[in-house]
């Protein structure tokens, strides 16, 4: 278990500082496949470095099975790390490059030849053992540098932006592939993206970072359910935001009558409604709901749904999914009047000022 | 080159050659005029008699050849070895390879400091690596018989100080010239040190870090090797002129201890026999190129050996 504690990062000095992280709070779990997620400059990096030992924290701990290991140095940390560029020995072959952490670490060489063949067995680089490291493809050299990492049996392993040089349907594979030996070996993995779509399909929690802040730490799917403010709601998946007002439970939203909501009861004044596009109803509904007016703006067909853009009376426009089933007679047209519903359970409150922070 | 080529390609593949032999005639002419032309005369020369005032006459000779490696013997004329030949040989090819040794010591960790420094500031400090190249070589070696001599800098300060109490006897000792020597070269061996370094992706030490290495086995195991050939092109750089080295081996030695250089030079001028001053630089080539040629030999065999 990894326990990071304020842990903080300033680098440089006096007037021209700059605070990378700011007291970062994260408790890691044995055989978690961890995710710290967030756009370029947010200090995912800098967190992924000083875990390995490569940053000196300003303030806080790095707690590892009860101890600190904040002033450890790297070649002393049971953290292993596949680094964004690779960084194979491109003077060693495929195998000497897996053996080096374990000659590096004074394995009996007896050992060493087993675990390198085991390994490259694992990452399905056996066939290319005697290779030399820069003559291999982006691929092949992902999975070395995988197996190079695994091979001394860390604690952690640390990946940094590890797909990001691959094509995209190499990428898919890939994103399949360490999932499943993550799983396989029930190994601590902390992953660093900036690619939703990947945090979503991979992770078992997500870290979103942003600005050297953490904004929030769940799962994938109580992330896009539970937003905790509107900067996660943006980041992961699409998000419509409604201005409105809650006065003693119940919701205010222009052009439509007051509502009672069900987890709200106070009076919370201005608030965003978030509700995403996909939830956004065509017509009426069953459901408990508010309805809302609106003329059609534009159509994007996406082959299984219709994406629509609809401008509501009161001025702001709002995203939805029309599904393509074919109905001849549901096709929506151009500037035409369309009447949706937003189920109220579908509807998340969050605070006005993160909305004008925004 | 595919057979069914059209027509036209191969004429653009013609025109292409053309053009690139073209571009490098001008490079081959300098090589042809300053390199083997020159090496062309020396052996000729080495196969010719030697002329009464210095100089060669026509006419085919072993003369010089003979020179290199026998002598007359004092008393009854017969042929015997030229072992002064082979001391003064093996004494070159020391001082030669203590030189490289010397100026690896400090070179690397010279380059290794510029290389590190901020790319702003590299420039400055490559620049005063090379300004002694500026100067000419007797006026180098003069300036280090300054510092060292009797009544020179060093001995001043290090008296001034109380360190010593009488002038430390630092010229004319085989110190002396390999001091001297290092001085004079060590900008060949920093160069391309240096840009083996600067080349050095130092994402690969932090691997090796990352990878329970120490210092000491990143250096021995990643930074080492991919510097080498760095390292050797220095070396190389430093060892082949140094072996033929004449000008600081006599000033800093008192000529003393006759190298090899000395040697050439003393035939061309006093010795006044040309055939044998020839003959002896071609024997110094062949003894770099073999060498050389064993370097490369070797490790086209480790390269192998490695896959
Ligand atoms: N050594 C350093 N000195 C000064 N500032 C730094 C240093 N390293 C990183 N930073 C700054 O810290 C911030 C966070 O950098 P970091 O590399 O952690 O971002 P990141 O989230 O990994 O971004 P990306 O997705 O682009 O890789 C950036 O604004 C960066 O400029
Ligand atoms: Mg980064």
């Amino acid at each position: 278990m990894l326990d990071i504690r304020s842990l903080s990062k300033k680098f440089g000095s006096g007037a021209g500082a700059f605070h990378a992280l700011k007291s970062i709070d994260i408790t890691i779990e044995e055989g978690e496949f961890f995710t710290l997620l967030g756009p370029s400059g947010c200090g995912k990096t800098t967190l992924l470095r000083m875990i390995a030992g490569f940053e000196q924290p300003s303030g806080g701990q790095l707690v590892l099975d009860g101890k600190d290991i904040a002033t450890i140095p790297p070649n002393h940390r049971p953290v292993n790390t596949v680094f964004q560029s690779y960084a194979l020995f491109p003077h060693m072959t495929v195998a000497q490059n897996v053996a080096f952490g374990l000659e590096a670490r004074g394995t009996n060489p007896a050992e060493v030849a087993p675990r390198v063949d085991e390994i490259l067995e694992i990452v399905q680089m056996a066939h290319l053992r005697d290779r030399k490291s820069s003559q291999m493809s982006g691929g092949q050299q992902q999975r070395v540098a995988l197996a190079r990492a695994l091979a001394p049996r860390p604690r952690i392993l640390l990946l940094d932006e590890p797909l990001s040089a691959l094509d995209l349907k190499l990428r898919k594979q890939m994103q399949f592939e360490l999932k499943r030996l993550q799983g396989e070996l029930g190994l601590t993995f902390i992953f660093v993206t900036h690619d939703q779509d990947e945090a979503l399909t991979m992770s078992d929690r997500i870290a979103v970072m942003e600005g050297g802040t953490l904004q929030q730490v769940a799962s994938p799917r109580s992330l896009y359910d539970h937003p905790a403010n509107r900067f996660v709601a943006e980041f992961i998946g699409e998000a419509n935001f409604l201005p409105g007002t809650i006065v003693d439970g119940k919701l205010f939203l222009a052009g439509s009558p007051p509502v009672p909501l069900l987890r709200e009861k106070k009076s919370r004044g201005a608030v965003a409604v978030m509700i995403r596009p996909e939830q956004v109803v065509v017509g009426a509904t069953s459901e408990k709901a508010i309805t809302l007016d609106g003329r059609v703006e534009s159509l994007v067909f996406s082959g299984t749904d219709t994406h629509v853009s609809l401008r509501l009376q009161n001025g702001t426009t709002l995203s939805l999914r029309s599904p393509n089933t074919s109905h001849a007679g549901t096709a929506l047209a151009d500037g035409q009047a369309l009447q949706v519903s937003l189920p109220i359970d579908a509807l998340h409150v969050l605070p006005e000022e993160t909305a004008d922070a925004a | 080159m595919p057979h069914d080529a059209p027509a036209s390609e191969n004429a653009l593949i013609r025109e292409e050659t053309r053009r690139r032999w073209s571009l490098a005639l001008p490079a081959l002419t300098v090589i042809t005029l300053l390199s083997i032309v020159p090496l062309a005369v020396m052996v000729a020369y080495s196969f010719m008699q030697a002329g009464q005032y210095a100089g060669v006459e026509p006419g085919f000779s072993l003369d010089g050849w003979q020179a290199v490696f026998f002598e007359r013997d004092f008393f009854d004329d017969s042929l015997i070895p030229a072992t002064a030949h082979l001391t003064i040989l093996g004494r070159s090819i020391a001082l030669a390879l203590a030189t490289t040794a010397l100026t690896f010591v400090f070179g690397i960790p010279t380059a290794w400091f510029i290389a590190t420094r901020p790319p702003s500031s590299r420039g400055f400090w490559m620049f005063l690596i090379t300004v002694p190249f500026w100067t000419n070589l007797l006026v180098r070696t003069i300036a280090i018989q300054e510092v060292i001599r009797a009544d020179g800098t060093l001995n001043r300060v290090l008296l001034a100080t109380g360190i010593i109490d009488e002038p430390l006897q630092m010229m004319f000792t085989n110190g002396a010239v390999l001091v001297g020597m290092a001085y004079v070269y060590l900008p060949l061996m920093v160069l391309p040190v240096y840009a083996a370094i600067e080349k050095f992706d130092f994402r690969l030490s932090e691997a090796a870090y990352d990878l329970y290495a120490s210092r000491l086995y990143c250096l021995r195991r990643v930074v080492l090797p991919l510097m080498w050939p760095g390292i050797v092109a220095g070396s190389i750089l430093v060892f082949i002129p140094a072996l033929g080295a004449y000008v600081t081996p006599r000033l800093m030695g008192g000529g003393r201890a006759m190298m090899w250089g000395n040697l050439i030079d003393l035939q061309f001028g006093q010795g006044r026999n040309w055939p044998l001053g020839a003959a002896l630089s071609i024997t110094l080539t062949l003894v770099v190129l073999g060498a050389l040629i064993w370097y490369a030999r070797r490790t086209a065999k480790k390269d192998h050996a490695n896959g």
